[in-house]
């Protein structure tokens, strides 16, 4: 603190002993010093009581289990996992287990959330209420007890695969209690190009809004991008798999014998606790919508206005991008809270990290501290990958001030 | 200019015209319907929708909850409304209510937990009263103190001389509360101004006031302990403890201990000194960024090792550690949200008029900041309170455990959906009711007026 002249004529008491114990500088090594301390004893005593403790109870030490066949089945997963594999496979199967449940229930809920938040702002008192009570209700009760009551509420009392129910009254979209099943695409040979094409056409679209926006800034003059926005995204890889001779083949599930055979399909747990997720976030991400809209001031709207602003460019250039702002922290932590509650999917018995992993394989092989420090470095990895996201994305959003 | 004066008199008098009737249909009843639900085509449409949805649900709820429900009946099979049906069955929650709420814990001895219950309550009415002096003492206590002759009321047994101590204690801090709220209310004088007046030292030097009212302490915790000492209640195990009884300790013991250890954890993430900014940080981060679950997991698998030799830590004990870990972190970061609204200069003011860093901090920021806190420290309680039901994963039977129990009774076996409506009905009235509060109290306290 150089600022200050004064403290260059420090009184001369400040040295000596008594000095160097009132020094800030000095205390403040001092006091780090005996914090870092503990620190260390308090780690190496909880490392020496773990080795003592496991020694005693005969418990292998290290990774190595991970090699071994875990030997257990599981019930449901996109992979192709057989009870042989090892243990890593076990992790890595739950590890997509619970990214493929939390994505889907994080781009459900995120659109459930906006339309109820929509809602909570109508005009229309009757639908502004039902979303407030839909809210509510949601909101203080706890997600267990609501992935319970989907699971056995509705998801658990599906009728057997003799009698089960069509969707639409379709044969191949029937839903019972071996779950929900869906046809299931079987890729063939040169269906690369339809996924290429499509890359491409995001390229293209990105390419031509950028067009559109330089060209409105030089010359004013605007130019929809929807249409060939479209196009391009969707319209292009439709050709192209028009013209390859659509690559792609469906396998319908059909009823053989006890079960159906072929297809997808989905746990009726997964399906409730998605349920539940889903139903339960959006009533969070409800409140965030609502509440960055409202953050938005009235003037800003009228000032869009006096300038001449048609409605819906008021909407999409004023009040959304300022909205954002205020929607978009707090709905990417909502998003860390979906993948941290798919957790709770446990309780019903769907097979995520926690379930697999934390649960059988750590009963079976009894390696709590790896099995322990495993899964909690997963769920560190998927949360601060989201915040250093987060950041970036406060850092560019951020009002430039003055 | 004179004979204007009398011409301006003789004008008739202005009388306006009565104000016209607002047009017809933009008052009373029917101008809010026609502005709130008939404004155009398109809310017409979704009203109507709206009405046949809710009267959709309704229909199906009453026909659910009423009309099929038998609300008196010893098993589940006598609940049957037809040879293939089994209506909805109150009677079974009936029988099984006293164990939602206090689990398993026996018949005879569940006043003691209704009775801590109720001077807990009695302890934090003097809170809410603007009369009552020294409220920090009184909130104090009943968040430090209280917690022994709570844990020796639920759990009872003999007492060790610690415990004989802590109890008598905690006895003489509610009477004093009681004393001190009554003496506030009836002569405006606090307790200790009372017993200083009494003794007669009011005349002495301030520094000389202490005496009388240590002395005071002590004779009333000793002339306690001589009265409970032949008081002993059963000992009723803590693996008995369930139900809302078990998820209110688990939650109000994480509450109470994450207050004090959040404040530590976000002054030290705000800290100068390295060492202590990094340890908090990572201690928040950790905790923050994995589920509760897992905490919990860690917490029955690994804590039996972290143990020294000998020890042994039982499941319940393990899960509130786990449950204070999770919530200190969380409201570490409430805290420092609180801090942070704080404006630098107060800091610095502080520190001009010589203040030290404790001094600033407990004196003018920690005041201020938890102006701002309040409302999030009660949020907190709220997602803790829902979050304590993830215990019932490890095996605790708190009340989502005992409502699993019901449907495992052979007497009541499958009935889940009565007891599961029942739980959220519970959890509904707590958490709404909390959460109306922290929005009154975010009105009140005035941090919530830059909207």
């Amino acid at each position: 603190m150089k600022a200050f002249p004064m403290s260059e004529s420090r009184p001369p008491s400040a040295k000596g002993i008594d000095g160097f114990i009132n020094d800030e500088r000095y205390r403040s090594v001092f006091y780090q010093i005996v914090v870092f301390g503990l620190f260390i004893w308090a780690v190496f005593s909880l490392i020496d009581n773990t080795q003592t403790n496991m020694a005693a109870r005969k418990m292998a030490v290290g990774f190595d289990f991970l090699k071994n066949s875990a030997g257990f089945a599981i019930a449901w997963t996109p992979l192709d996992y057989k009870p042989q594999d090892s243990y890593f496979f076990v992790y890595w199967v739950g590890v997509v287990n619970t990214l493929l449940l939390a994505g889907v229930s994080i781009i459900l809920a995120t659109l459930v959330g906006f339309l109820v938040g929509i809602m909570r702002l109508a005009q229309n008192w009757l639908v502004a209420q039902i979303a407030s009570w839909y809210v509510e209700v949601l909101r203080n009760t706890p997600l267990l007890l609501q992935i319970i009551f989907w699971y056995l509420g509705a998801f658990a009392n599906l009728p057997r695969p003799k009698q089960s129910l069509e969707i639409f009254g379709i044969d191949w979209l029937v839903l019972n209690n071996r779950g929900l099943y869906v046809p299931k695409p079987e890729v063939l040979e040169l269906f690369w190009l339809t996924g290429a094409a499509f890359v491409i056409g995001i390229i293209l679209a990105l390419w031509l809004n950028r067009r559109a926006t330089t060209k409105q800034q030089e010359t004013g003059q605007y130019v929809s991008t929807i249409l060939p926005t479209f196009a391009a995204v969707f319209g292009l890889p439709a050709l192209v798999f028009v013209i390859t001779g659509m690559p792609l083949d469906w396998s319908l599930p059909e009823l053989k014998g006890f079960n159906y055979r072929g297809g997808g399909f989905v746990l009726p747990a997964m399906l409730a606790v998605m349920v539940a997720l889903v139903v339960y976030h959006s009533a969070y991400a409800a409140e965030m919508v609502r509440a960055g809209i409202m953050s938005v001031n009235k003037g800003q709207t009228e000032a869009a206005a006096s300038l001449g602003l048609k409605q819906n460019f008021i909407m999409r250039l004023v009040i959304i991008p300022q909205a954002m702002r205020a929607i978009v922290p707090p709905m990417i932590s909502l998003w860390m809270n979906v993948v941290k509650n798919s957790s709770l999917a446990i309780a019903i018995g769907f097979p995520d990290l926690v379930s697999v992993f934390m649960q059988t394989s750590l009963n079976q092989s009894g390696h709590a501290v790896e099995i322990v420090a495993m899964v909690m470095a997963f769920y560190m990895t998927v949360s601060l990958t989201i915040s250093a996201c987060l950041n970036v994305y406060n850092k560019k959003i951020q009002i430039q001030e003055r | 200019m004179t004979d204007l004066a009398p011409d301006i008199g003789n004008r008739s008098k202005f009388t306006p015209k009565p104000d016209l009737p607002p047009p017809p249909n933009t008052t009373g009843v029917s101008g809010w319907l026609r502005y709130n639900l008939f404004n155009g085509v398109f809310n017409s449409i979704l009203t109507a929708l709206s009405i046949i949805a809710i009267f959709f649900m309704v229909k199906a709820f009453y026909e659910w909850a009423f009309v099929n429900a038998i609300w008196e009946a010893s098993s589940r099979d006598e609940c049957r409304i037809s040879s293939t049906k089994i209506g909805t069955c109150w009677a079974g929650v009936n029988v099984w209510f006293t164990r939602f709420i206090y689990g398993r814990y026996a018949d005879a001895e569940i006043w003691r937990i209704n009775l801590a219950f109720i001077i807990f309550i009695i302890w934090m009415v003097p809170l809410w009263l603007p009369k009552i002096t020294s409220k920090i003492f009184i909130g104090l206590s009943a968040v430090l103190i209280y917690p022994f002759l709570a844990g020796y009321m639920f759990l009872g047994g003999e007492r060790g001389w610690f415990m004989e101590v802590m109890v008598a204690l905690s006895l003489t801090c509610f009477l004093f509360v009681l004393i001190h709220s009554l003496l506030c209310l009836t002569t405006g004088l606090g307790l200790y101004g009372w017993i200083i007046k009494v003794s007669g030292f009011s005349k002495k030097n301030e520094h000389q006031h202490k005496y009388p009212v240590i002395g005071f302490t002590l004779l009333t915790v000793a002339v306690v302990a001589f009265l409970i000492n032949d008081i002993t209640f059963k000992y009723m195990s803590n693996n008995l403890w369930g139900g809302l009884f078990l998820t209110l300790v688990i939650s109000g013991i994480a509450i109470a201990s994450a207050l004090p250890a959040g404040i530590i954890l976000a002054l030290g993430r705000r800290s100068k000194m390295a060492v202590i900014r990094v340890l908090c940080v990572a201690f928040i981060e950790l905790f923050r960024s994995v589920p509760l679950i897992t905490i919990l997991f860690m917490a029955t698998t690994m804590f039996p090792l972290f143990l020294p030799g000998g020890m042994v830590i039982n499941k319940l004990a393990s899960a509130i550690v786990a449950v204070c870990l999770f919530a200190a972190a969380y409201m570490a970061e409430v805290v420092r949200g609180g801090l942070q609204a704080i404006p630098k200069g107060q800091y610095e003011a502080a520190e001009a008029v010589g203040l030290t860093y404790w001094q600033a901090t407990v004196l003018i920021v920690m005041p201020q900041a938890l102006k701002f806190m309040i409302p999030n420290i009660v949020g907190n309680f709220m997602g803790l309170l829902k979050d304590t039901t993830l215990v019932s994963i490890i095996g605790l039977y708190d009340l989502l455990g005992m409502i699993n129990a019901v449907s495992h009774d052979p007497k009541w076996i499958g009935l889940h959906h009565e007891p599961l409506f029942t739980a959220a009905v519970l959890f509904f009235i707590g958490c709404f009711a909390m959460s109306k509060y922290s929005q009154h109290l975010e009105r009140s306290l005035g941090a919530g007026n830059n909207r």
